[in-house]
């Protein structure tokens, strides 16, 4: 075996050019690949690192028929009393916070403009246990339980050329029902500023203190929701605390329902499903020209070593053999290839991680245009591993030999008189 | 016993709707240790008797024994080990490993082999390429070399597995005339030295010359067979 490894290598670089040019459309397709992979990993990380710690935490429970109204913030589905349920739920180990709050529709009215938000009542003591609103606080501090202040993303706060210090006028919508729609509306200032990375967040929400929301809102002590912060060690665990979650707050005969981040997100989720699916049509693309580059200098090699090949049949090598030492060919090709690939999309993802990939500079209607399927804004990194270096490099590979197959065969089924007599 | 045995050997080669006879009721023996030449002018099928003789190519008819085995009888895996084993190949145009040196070139046969330690396979290796005259030569790659030195290395390749029997096919027809000489001479001293039979396909006056046994063929048919020394 190993006199045909060495022949078989040296024979790789033959014909330098043609075998740089195949090593590098190798390389150049496995590097895109891992670059896309990465790249689509780092994004998948980082919606839904915003959708858990900016919007859903891991788990919410909902007053019935809540979840299947849930986009139009009733206010008539709530959870009374729900703090009466927070100790049960903080004993269940693997539970690491518990908040409720409530969501509401409203508007924000600077005198000139009024523009629609999602208003967000928090227990301001709890809330940055499960959230990082208080983290990503650009102007302006944290709001308290007593305030009448409210806090706002940069994006909204732009929109409406305000700052924090300002003062405006917050509409709370307190019925959305058509025949008896009603709203309340008081004079808030803008305690603070932040900018939690999630556009939907940044652009369409508000918080203000829990007490503050109640009064305007009329309800003392409803919620519209309890949202449960887990244990980084126990996220994948998600389903079963979910069952326990939802069996403990229905202790006392009641029948709320508890869904996990992965429910209340299942529309991203759907989205990047398919996402990956259209990405492997793209991958399929990248490595057919791949696989043709590499048949094609297989082809040429075997038409331009025929008459070696009969002279290796006549030395008395086996058509095993011969079938061996092209397979061999092919396999360094797809080892050397694979390996720049990895070296070069590894590089580059890894640039793409520490930089990330902006998005800011393509205008703004294609940004909000990703915004709408990606929770992320403006620049995108990359998640580069090691199994995604190791199973591209090993997939080159295979794909190589398996490419330089139908070649090999070719040359191991030669005639050798023809072969020895080929000019 | 005979190590080659021709018995009303016929070789048809079927090119299209035609039918081309290249070998018709062909018979002869060679005893081990000869140094032949069978010649004729193109077509007579001189290549034809090489490529059965060195079990690339089976008779239409008749039979050809190699070392009292019948070569009809034996797999495509089995010549193949007759070719590993027991045949050297001589070519016109050379036909060595161009990504190979010259010492690798010879040695490649042996790894083929593959019974033998890497010392003894160096040891032969070397040895054999200093008996052609090119130990200074080792490690020029055959671009580097000129045809005779490139033929030389081919022999030692023929030689280093110490076959039975070496198949040469116009061995001197792409040297010049002194060179061609020269290779013959060498031929001849490693068949007076060990013995292993060589035969020649060849239009080359001086190498029908210097054969110990002449064969000439015309259509396929031998029309005469003489002994010279």
């Amino acid at each position: 075996m190993l006199p045909y490894l060495k022949l078989a290598f040296r024979n790789i670089f033959r014909f330098k050019r043609r075998t740089f040019i195949t090593f590098l459309a190798t390389s150049v397709g496995l590097s895109l690949l891992i670059v896309t992979i990465s790249l689509m990993n780092g994004i998948d990380k980082d919606s839904i690192s915003n959708i858990i710690n900016c919007q859903t935490s891991h788990i919410k429970i909902f007053a019935p028929g809540y979840y299947e109204k849930r986009d139009e913030y009733p206010l008539d589905l709530t959870i009374g009393d729900p703090s009466q349920h927070y100790s049960a739920l903080l004993a269940i180990p693997g539970v690491q916070a518990v908040e409720s709050r409530i969501l509401f529709g409203a508007t924000l009215i600077n005198g000139a403009d009024e523009l629609p938000c999602l208003g967000v009542a928090v227990e301001t003591d709890r809330d940055p246990d499960l959230f990082k609103i208080k983290e990503s606080i650009l102007q302006g501090s944290w709001i308290e339980a007593n305030d009448l202040k409210i806090l706002i993303g940069t994006d909204l706060a732009k929109d409406l050329r305000i700052g924090a210090g300002d003062t405006l006028t917050l509409r709370l919508i307190t019925s959305t029902d058509k025949e008896n729609f009603s709203w309340n509306a008081v004079d808030v200032e803008i305690k603070g500023v932040f900018e939690s990375g999630d556009p939907n967040v940044d652009r369409g929400r508000i918080f203000i203190p829990m007490a503050a929301a109640r009064e305007g809102l009329g309800l003392p002590d409803q919620a519209s929701e309890i949202v449960v912060r887990l244990d980084t060690a126990w996220e994948k665990r998600i389903e079963s605390l979910q069952a326990q979650i939802q069996q403990t707050v229905n202790k006392g005969s009641s029948d709320f329902e508890a869904y996990s981040w992965k429910q209340l997100a299942s529309g991203f989720l759907a989205v990047s499903k398919m996402k990956t699916r259209n990405s492997i049509i793209i991958f399929g693309i990248m490595l057919l020209i791949a696989v043709v580059g590499i048949v094609n200098t297989m082809l040429m090699t075997v038409m331009e070593r025929t008459r070696e090949i009969g002279m290796l049949t006549a030395m008395g090598m086996k058509q095993r053999e011969i079938l061996r030492l092209f397979l061999y060919e092919g396999g360094f090709i797809g080892l050397i290839g694979s390996f720049m690939g990895c070296i070069l999309g590894g590089l580059f993802s890894w640039y793409l991680q520490a930089k990330g990939f902006s998005i800011t500079t393509w205008g703004e209607t294609f940004q909000r245009m990703s915004e709408a399927i990606y929770p992320v804004k403006g620049v995108f990194y990359a998640d580069l591993s090691f199994g995604v270096l190791l199973m591209v490099f090993l997939f080159g590979t295979a794909i190589a030999l398996l490419a330089s197959y139908f070649p090999a065969r070719r040359a191991a089924r030669m005639d050798p008189i023809r072969a020895l007599r080929h000019l | 016993m005979p190590l080659i045995q021709f018995r009303d050997v016929s070789k048809i080669y079927h090119t299209g709707k035609v039918d081309f006879p290249a070998l018709d009721q062909v018979s002869f023996t060679v005893e081990a240790g000869e140094f032949l030449s069978i010649a004729g002018p193109s077509g007579s099928g001189k290549t034809t008797i090489l490529n059965i003789v060195g079990c690339l190519d089976r008779p239409t008819a008749g039979s050809f024994h190699f070392n009292d085995r019948n070569i009809a009888e034996q797999s495509s895996n089995q010549l193949a080990d007759i070719r590993r084993h027991h045949i050297g190949f001589v070519f016109q145009t050379f036909n060595l490993i161009p990504v190979l040196s010259a010492f690798e070139n010879v040695e490649f046969p042996l790894l083929m082999k593959g019974d033998m330690s890497p010392r003894e396979r160096k040891r032969l290796a070397e040895e054999m390429l200093a008996e052609v005259g090119l130990a200074g030569f080792r490690n020029r790659k055959p671009a580097e070399m000129s045809g005779g030195q490139q033929q030389r290395v081919a022999i030692a390749r023929a030689l280093v597995k110490q076959p039975s029997l070496v198949l040469a096919d116009e061995p001197t027809a792409n040297l010049d005339s002194q060179t061609g000489r020269e290779i013959l001479e060498l031929m001849k001293t490693m068949n007076e030295k060990t013995g292993t039979t060589f035969l020649f396909s060849t239009h080359d006056r001086m190498v029908m010359d210097r054969a110990d046994r002449l064969i000439l063929l015309k259509d396929g048919k031998i029309s005469s067979d003489e002994k010279r020394r």
